[in-house]
């Protein structure tokens, strides 16, 4: 069993196969994981399990086996280890991945609030608490997200959460200065809703937090889908010159590229809107009158992309946010290595605000979609917080 | 874009043999600057044009990856970048059934295909028509040597530019792909010839100039104790990557190149033997260099298959990899010590990892080449962006003398190997030269 000295760590966890995010963010812990050009292993151990699903293909136990941790039947158990109070120093909330049904508004039912519930729920009967990781959004409700929140803020918990493209690495390492003035944003992603557009929110707003007097809130939203979304471009409500932007960093290579090898110049071509299978256009207006503008443009590119204009600048600021490739997926490691900063230090490296705006936008543009593609007005976004003054990526210059 | 006259001092770069001649050896330290520096973008100036000499300009090949990137541009910082200048003539030498050219040349009305390299430096007149040269002899079926060497005819390209240049008496800058040969006397000879008619020349592997992760260079004048990259591929075609990997960074050492005295070369067994003896003196390398590296990659194959991300152990390698591996032990003139490793299957990418003096840690990065064909290559970009630059402004962006090296070192080692992996001293290789400090490779 664990060396006393070390930390101990919790896993609650939906699903633990091959390919989950129990498996390449949840076993950093176990393997360790590349560290400025050393493998580090750190200073902790995973001492108890709870796994919500058991698939054919679960690795959990297997694990547990090699691994010298237990897997109990809750997540009380799983927090005490056996005792009957809490015994670890930090708990990993890995939601994601599993069996679970949709809601009509195309968003996948995770249990993280209520898992979150029965991990607070132990702090509150021992009256202490340690810092806990959440895994991408905090939950696919708003509400329950703010109530996890509060709960961290009243309980005096360090919470972090959210995606790992916030961290991973930026080609090139772009980071935009504290306090700039950015007259417009946009995003580019790819992949499903409600799992890749949430990555893709994040990471832009990682970006626009930075902007003057930090982060106000977001007062509406609204989702387009389809032509029309061809057309705002046309009517200047989003930026082709930051399209440009984003996809010159761009990697991709699609439609005719793959033919013949070409790189190919999508945005003045006329292929990108022959080559996107469904856009969607995600716009964000802030409380401070800042709008930013996520696209996802799946079949035209296949990766993570963001451009903006900042005053004073000529040039347009971009960037790519990498996904390093299977099997490794180095993202992962890059958002572990923060996941243990925070156990390590007892302070979250950045606010857990940012992902509860985030889980917000998204949870508001899918009823936007499903409303009719209307713009909402979102009162309750009202989200403010300072971004982290240090950069926070992996490769990070300064 | 359509065709322009032949303006035998278009641009005003062309530089004379006697202007370089004048320009004494100083300029051969650090590349020929020549006296004619022309801003890029300069609208009143005509657009300089180019003639490629190409093996094959097919799917992937060189050739389709950079004439490509003049022709239709490519994206650049936040743009999709035109080079302000055209690629007007071509000559491919072998023309598979997958072959681009012709399309090519369909599409872009300024594009001309010529038989033979003088008629496509001259595009039919008596003498050089042309402002910029790009030699890309990489791809195409040409035969191997006993040593293994694939026998590209990049100095028979070269030699018939050179010819054209003399008979014209003027010179324009030279771009060739890669090493410049496959023969150090060749290589030799190439970049004798560029100084002594007077042309900017540059040469080489896209890896020193392509991104990093982390985006850092080798910080200039420092003392480096020992350098080693792990590297994918083969002898011949894949270590001059890892070769140009190494020297872009020992090159920025403290006091510059000095050359290279001895090369000692290893495959299959004889790697393996060498990695458990721990350090240089002992015949191996530093293993702290290798850790580096292999932390520093992002296809790191896993120890444990079951697991995404596990660190093998130097006893899981020969498991893990899918050829035998190879080792070029290096040794400067000025003490510097250098492995190159090739560990395909181990890794899919090229690491580096230097000791420096002083320092408890070294400094490692990766060059980022993106992994598979699924991406664009964009590590051809700041190769291409040199390319452009070179011609219009006539300075390289580093000394030919680099890839007279890597050359040399290629050479030196598939040498070693044939000769049952001899050590070798390597007089021949005292090739000195000096960088400047600003970094050359793909930082914005």
């Amino acid at each position: 069993m664990a060396n006393p000295q070390r930390k101990k760590l919790a896993m609650i966890v939906t699903v633990w196969d091959w390919t989950s995010h129990a498996n390449h963010m949840g076993e950093r812990f176990l393997n360790g994981y590349p560290r400025d050009g050393r493998w580090h292993r750190p200073e902790m151990d995973v001492a108890g399990v709870f796994v919500d699903q058991q698939p054919e293909d679960d690795l959990s136990r297997q694990r547990a086996e090699t691994h010298g941790f237990e897997i109990y039947p809750t997540i009380a158990e799983a927090l005490c280890l056996g005792t009957d109070s809490l015994a670890v120093d930090g708990v990993l909330l890995i939601g994601e991945h599993g069996e679970y049904p949709d809601n009509e508004k195309g968003q996948k039912l995770y249990p993280r609030y209520e898992f979150f519930d029965q991990i607070v729920s132990v702090f509150r009967r021992d009256g202490r608490a340690v810092p806990v990781f959440n895994d991408k959004h905090l939950s696919y409700s708003f509400d329950k997200a703010k109530q996890m929140v509060a709960v961290s803020q009243e309980l005096k918990f360090p919470f972090l959460a959210g995606s790992s493209l916030p961290v991973t690495y930026r080609l090139p390492p772009l980071e935009l200065p504290l306090n700039c003035e950015i007259e417009d944003a946009l995003m580019v992603g790819v992949g499903g809703s409600d799992a890749m557009d949430f990555h893709a929110l994040e990471a832009m707003q990682c970006m626009v937090e930075r902007r003057h007097a930090g982060e106000t809130g977001v007062r509406a939203v609204q989702l387009i889908d389809g032509e029309e979304v061809w057309q705002a471009g046309q009517d200047g409500r989003w930026s082709r010159r930051l399209l440009e932007g984003a996809l010159a960093r761009s990697d991709s290579r699609t439609g005719v590229s793959l033919i013949d090898g070409r790189p190919q110049d999508l945005v003045h071509s006329g292929e990108l809107e022959q080559l996107v299978e469904n856009p969607a256009a995600y716009f964000i207006e802030y409380n401070d009158g800042f709008r930013a503008t996520l696209l996802m443009l799946n079949g035209a590119v296949g990766d993570f992309t963001f451009a903006a204009k900042l005053r004073g600048l000529p040039e347009v600021q971009s960037t790519q946010f990498m996904l390093p490739p299977m099997p490794n997926v180095t993202y992962s490691a890059c958002l572990m290595g923060k996941v243990e900063e925070m156990i390590a230090s007892g302070r979250a490296p950045y606010s857990v605000e940012r992902t509860l705006l985030v889980s917000g936008m998204l949870e508001r543009c899918l009823e936007s979609r499903v409303g009719g593609h209307h713009r909402l007005v979102t009162p309750e976004l009202d989200v403010s917080y300072q971004p982290p003054q240090a950069s926070q990526f992996c490769g990070a210059i300064g | 874009m359509t065709d322009r006259s032949v303006d035998s001092d278009a641009y005003g770069k062309q530089i004379s043999r006697r202007a370089v001649l004048a320009a004494g050896s100083a300029t051969v330290l650090t590349g020929l600057a020549g006296g004619n520096r022309i801003a890029l973008g300069d609208p009143s100036k005509k657009r300089p044009k180019i003639a490629a000499l190409v093996t094959e300009y097919r799917k992937y090949s060189h050739g389709q990856n950079i004439v490509d990137r003049f022709l239709g541009g490519f994206g650049w910082e936040s743009c999709w970048h035109h080079p302000e200048m055209d690629v007007v003539s071509l000559y491919v030498d072998q023309f598979p059934e997958s072959d681009l050219s012709r399309e090519r040349i369909s599409r872009y009305p300024q594009l001309k295909l010529y038989p033979t390299i003088a008629e496509a430096l001259t595009r039919g007149s008596n003498q050089l028509a042309v402002d910029g040269v790009l030699l890309i002899a990489e791809h195409g079926n040409y035969p191997k040597n006993e040593k293994g060497q694939t026998l590209y005819p990049r100095y028979e390209f070269f030699q018939e530019t050179a010819d054209l240049f003399r008979s014209s008496g003027q010179s324009v800058p030279l771009f060739c792909d890669k090493h410049l040969s496959w023969s150090w006397d060749h290589a030799l000879e190439m970049a004798q010839t560029s100084h002594e008619l007077g042309f900017p020349m540059f040469a080489g592997s896209s890896v020193p100039v392509c991104r990093r992760i982390p985006s850092i260079d080798l910080p200039w004048g420092a003392e480096v104790e020992e350098i080693l990259s792990v590297g994918v591929g083969g002898i011949d075609s894949y270590d001059i990557h890892s070769l140009e990997g190494i020297q872009c960074l020992a090159e920025r050492r403290r006091g510059g190149e000095t050359g290279v005295v001895s090369m000692e070369a290893l495959r299959g067994d004889s790697v393996w033997h060498a990695m458990r003896q721990g350090s240089w003196e002992s015949g191996g390398w530093d293993p702290a260099l290798i850790e580096a590296c292999l932390c520093r990659s992002l296809s790191l194959e896993p120890a444990d298959k079951s697991s995404r991300h596990t660190y093998p152990t130097p006893e899981d390698f020969p498991n893990l990899i899918r050829e035998p591996p190879v080792a070029y032990r290096f040794e400067y003139a000025d003490g510097l010590r250098a492995t190159m490793l090739l560990m395909e299957g181990l890794v899919q990418d090229i690491t580096v990892a230097a000791r420096l003096k002083n320092q408890q840690d070294p400094i490692s990065l990766l060059f980022y080449l993106g992994y598979g064909h699924e991406m664009q290559p964009n590590f051809f970009s700041p190769l291409s962006h040199h390319m452009e630059r070179m011609i219009a402004t006539g300075t390289p962006p580093y000394p030919i003398e680099r890839t007279l090296l890597t050359t040399g070192l290629a050479a030196a080692g598939i040498e070693s190997l044939w000769q049952r992996e001899k050590r070798m001293d390597t007089p021949h290789l005292d090739v000195q030269y000096q960088v400047s400090e600003e970094s050359t490779f793909r930082r914005t």
